[in-house]
C-alpha cells in the first residue's frame, strides 16, 4: 500500500516540478522526488535483507538526493544568472500537459501490454510518465539547465522502471548507470560554464547559429 | 606518436580476434565479453577506421601544442566503442554507448568557441536523451524476459536464448524504444539533428570518427536488440521500423545536400543517407540485404573518413568550410583534390568502388523481395544526392583559384595515407577477400541465429 502510495508521489513530484517557475524550487523538488525513490529502494531493502538494494539505496542518496542538486545550486550561484526558468508555456497550460502526457502513457501500456498484472501495470504507467515529463521540460524550458534536471527526471522515471517492474535491474549495471548520471551532469555543468561565458547567457533558444 | 601506436596494438589485437572469430566459434572471456561474428565484423571496422585517424591526427595537429587533452579523450573515446561491440552484458553496452557520447563531448566541442559550444551541448543533450529512452527499452526487455523464463541478469547470449519466450507485445513496446533511442546515436532521420552540427564543429579527426564509426557502433546496439526480437516478434516486423527509419534518413538527406552550403555539413548529410541506406538493408532482409547492409557499413566507413581527410586538407588551407568560397583547389592542393573527387565518386556510389558493390547488392535484395516501391525511392534518392554531390564538388575543384593563394607541397604521409585508403575502396570494387567474405558471413549468421 505505502508502496504504491510513494510511487503515486514521485508523480506528484513530477507535477509539481513541471509548475515549478524558479530554478532552485526545480531542483528541491528533484532532491525530494530522488528522496523518495531512495525511500523506496531502501523499504525494498530491509523487507529483503539484500545488501545489494541497500547499496543502490545509499548511491541514490549520496549521488541525487545530495550531490548532484548540491552541484546545481554551486553552478546558479557562480554563474549568476535570473532564477527564472524561462517558460515556453504558461504553468497552467504545462500541467495540462502533463496530465495529457499521463493519459497518454496509460493508453500506450494498456494498449501494448494488456497482460501485465495491474500492480506493476500502474507503476509502469507512471514511470513512463514521469520519464516523458522530464523531456516535456528538457523541450518548454530556456534555460539550459532545466535541461539537465530535465534529463534528471527521465533518469528518475527510469529508474522507477527498473525498481518495480523487475525486481531492481541488475546490480553492477546500476552502479554503472548512477556512475554514468553523475560524470553526465559533471560534463553538462561544464558546458553550462562555457556556454555563460561565451554567450553570456544559458538560454538554449538563442542557441541557434548552427541550422540547415 | 604513442597515440598511434596503442590504436595499432589495438587493432593488430582486433584482427586476432577476427581471424578467431571468423571461424565462426564465438569467443568468451571472463563471462564478460563475448566476441562472436558480429561482434568481430564491428571490431574490423573500428579498427581501421580509428588506425587511419590516428595517423591522421599526426598531421592535423602538427603545429598545435598542448594535444595531450585531445589524444587522452581520442583514446577513451575508441576503447569505448571497442568496449561496446564485445561486451556480453546489455546494460554494459549501453553505458558504453553512453561513455561513447560523453568522451566525444569535449572533442566535439573542441575549438570553445561559439558554434563549437553549441553544436556540443545539442550533441549531449540530444544523445542523452535517446540513450535514456533506450534504456526504458532495455528494462522492458528485462522484465518479460525476467518474468517469462526467470532470467537473473541482462547477458545477450542468455537473452537471445530465451528469445522465443518473450511476450511479443512487451518486445514490440521495447524495440520502439530501443530503435528511438540508439537511433539518435546512429544518425537515423528524423532523431538526427545533432549530427550534422557535431560533424561540423569538431576537428576534422573526430567528424571522421564520428561519421566513420560512431555512427555505426550504435547500429550494432540496435542489431544486437533486433536479434533477440526477431525470435519473438519474427524479423519483419523489426525490418519494417528501420524501414521507415531509412526511407525518412534518406528523404531528409537527400533535400538537406542540394541546399547546402558548409562542406563538412554536406558530408554529415551524406552519412545519414548512408545509414539510411544500411537500414533499408535490413528493411528488405534475406542474406543478400543483411549482407549489403553490413558490406555498406564497412564501406561507408573508409568512404567517409577519406572524404573527412581530404576536405579537412582543403579547409585548413582555404580557412573556411563555406563551399562558396572555396574555389579551384584542384589546383591548390593537386592530390588532396583529386582524392576528395574520387572520394567523392565513391560516396555517391558510382562502379568501380566498392560501395556501388554495396548499395547494389542492397538494391538488388530490395527489388527481390518485392519491395518496389522503396527501392524506387532509393534509387531516385541516390540520384539527387549524386546530383547534388557532383555540383557542390566539381564547383569547389574547379574553377580559378584565389589570385593570392599558391599551390602548395602536400605532405607524403597524408598522400600515401589517401592513395592506400583509395587502392582499398577500388580494390574491394572488383573482389572481396575471402577473410572479409567470411567475417560479414559470419555476422549474418548470427543475424540469422544460424549455429
Amino acid at each position: 500500500m505505502y508502496i504504491e502510495l510513494m510511487q503515486y508521489s514521485v508523480l506528484l513530484m513530477a507535477f509539481s516540478m513541471v509548475a515549478a517557475k524558479r530554478f532552485s524550487a526545480l531542483v528541491t523538488l528533484f532532491a525530494l522526488q530522488s528522496f523518495l525513490l531512495f525511500l523506496l529502494t531502501f523499504s525494498e531493502a530491509a523487507k529483503n535483507g539484500s545488501t545489494r538494494l541497500y547499496i543502490v539505496a545509499g548511491l541514490i542518496l549520496a549521488i541525487k538526493v545530495i550531490a548532484i542538486p548540491a552541484f546545481l545550486s554551486r553552478i546558479t550561484k557562480k554563474i549568476k544568472v535570473p532564477d527564472g526558468m524561462g517558460l515556453y508555456v504558461n504553468t497552467t497550460l504545462s500541467i495540462f500537459i502533463a496530465a495529457l502526457i499521463t493519459l497518454l502513457s496509460y493508453y500506450f501500456i494498456r494498449n501494448f501490454l494488456p497482460a501485465m498484472d495491474k500492480e506493476a501495470g500502474a507503476a509502469l504507467i507512471i514511470s513512463l510518465s514521469v520519464t516523458l515529463i522530464g523531456l516535456f521540460i528538457m523541450i518548454f524550458r530556456i534555460k539550459a539547465l532545466a535541461q539537465v534536471v530535465g534529463l534528471l527526471i527521465m533518469e528518475n522515471g527510469i529508474f522507477l522502471a527498473g525498481a518495480s517492474i523487475t525486481d531492481g535491474i541488475p546490480f553492477f549495471v546500476e552502479i554503472a548507470v548512477s556512475f554514468d548520471v553523475f560524470v553526465a551532469v559533471m560534463i553538462l555543468g561544464v558546458f553550462v560554464y562555457r556556454i555563460n561565458s561565451l554567450f553570456t547567457h544559458i538560454d538554449v533558444d538563442k542557441l541557434n547559429e548552427l541550422k540547415g | 606518436m604513442v597515440t598511434l601506436s596503442g590504436q595499432i596494438i589495438a587493432a593488430v589485437f582486433s584482427f586476432l580476434l577476427c581471424v578467431r572469430a571468423a571461424g565462426g566459434v564465438p569467443l568468451e572471456v571472463l563471462n564478460f565479453f563475448y566476441i562472436d561474428g558480429l561482434s568481430a565484423f564491428f571490431l574490423l571496422l573500428i579498427a581501421v577506421s580509428s588506425m587511419a585517424t590516428a595517423f591522421y591526427s599526426l598531421w592535423y595537429f602538427k603545429n598545435d601544442e598542448n594535444t595531450g587533452f585531445y589524444y587522452f579523450l581520442f583514446n577513451i573515446f575508441v576503447f569505448s566503442m571497442y568496449f561496446v561491440v564485445t561486451v556480453n552484458n546489455l546494460g554494459m553496452m549501453w553505458m558504453a554507448v553512453e561513455i561513447t557520447t560523453l568522451a566525444s563531448a569535449f572533442l566535439v566541442g573542441y575549438r570553445n568557441n561559439k558554434t563549437a559550444v553549441e553544436a556540443a551541448w545539442k550533441y549531449v543533450i540530444i544523445c542523452s536523451v535517446g540513450i535514456t529512452l533506450a534504456l526504458f527499452g532495455i528494462i522492458l526487455f528485462y522484465y518479460t524476459a525476467s518474468s517469462q523464463t526467470g532470467l537473473r541478469n541482462l547477458n545477450w547470449t542468455e537473452l537471445n536464448a530465451a528469445g522465443k519466450f518473450l511476450d511479443p507485445m512487451v518486445v514490440k513496446a521495447a524495440l520502439i524504444f530501443i530503435i528511438i533511442g540508439f537511433g539518435t546515436k546512429a544518425g537515423l532521420a528524423p532523431m538526427h539533428n545533432w549530427l550534422p552540427d557535431a560533424h561540423s564543429q569538431a576537428p576534422t579527426p573526430i567528424s571522421a570518427l564520428l561519421s566513420g564509426v560512431l555512427l555505426k557502433a550504435s547500429f550494432y546496439a540496435i542489431i544486437r536488440f533486433v536479434i533477440i526480437a526477431s525470435k519473438s516478434v519474427g524479423f519483419s516486423f523489426c525490418g519494417n521500423i528501420l524501414g521507415l527509419f531509412g526511407i525518412i534518413s534518406l528523404a531528409v538527406a537527400a533535400f538537406f545536400m542540394l541546399v547546402q552550403k558548409d562542406i563538412k555539413r554536406l558530408l554529415a548529410y551524406s552519412s545519414v543517407e548512408h545509414m539510411g541506406i544500411v537500414s533499408l538493408g535490413f528493411y528488405f532482409g534475406g542474406k543478400a540485404g543483411i549482407f549489403g547492409a553490413l558490406f555498406h557499413a564497412f564501406n561507408h566507413a573508409l568512404a567517409k573518413s577519406l572524404m573527412f581527410f581530404s576536405s579537412g586538407v582543403i579547409i585548413k588551407k582555404y580557412g573556411t568550410n563555406n563551399m562558396h568560397q572555396i574555389k579551384g583547389a584542384l589546383e591548390v592542393l593537386p592530390f588532396a583534390a583529386s582524392a576528395a573527387f574520387l572520394g567523392m565518386f565513391a560516396i555517391a556510389g558510382l562502379p568501380p568502388f566498392s560501395i556501388f558493390m554495396s548499395e547494389f547488392t542492397v538494391l538488388y535484395a530490395g527489388f527481390k523481395n518485392g519491395f518496389y516501391y522503396s527501392s524506387s525511392a532509393l534509387l531516385i534518392f541516390l540520384a539527387i544526392i549524386f546530383g547534388a554531390l557532383l555540383f557542390h564538388f566539381s564547383s569547389m575543384l574547379y574553377g580559378k583559384k584565389p589570385a593570392n593563394m599558391s599551390a602548395s607541397k602536400e605532405s607524403a604521409g597524408i598522400t600515401a595515407l589517401f592513395g592506400v585508403m583509395l587502392l582499398f575502396l577500388l580494390a574491394l570494387g572488383f573482389h572481396i577477400p575471402d577473410f572479409l567474405r567470411t567475417l560479414i558471413g559470419a555476422a549474418s549468421n548470427v543475424i540469422f541465429g544460424v549455429e
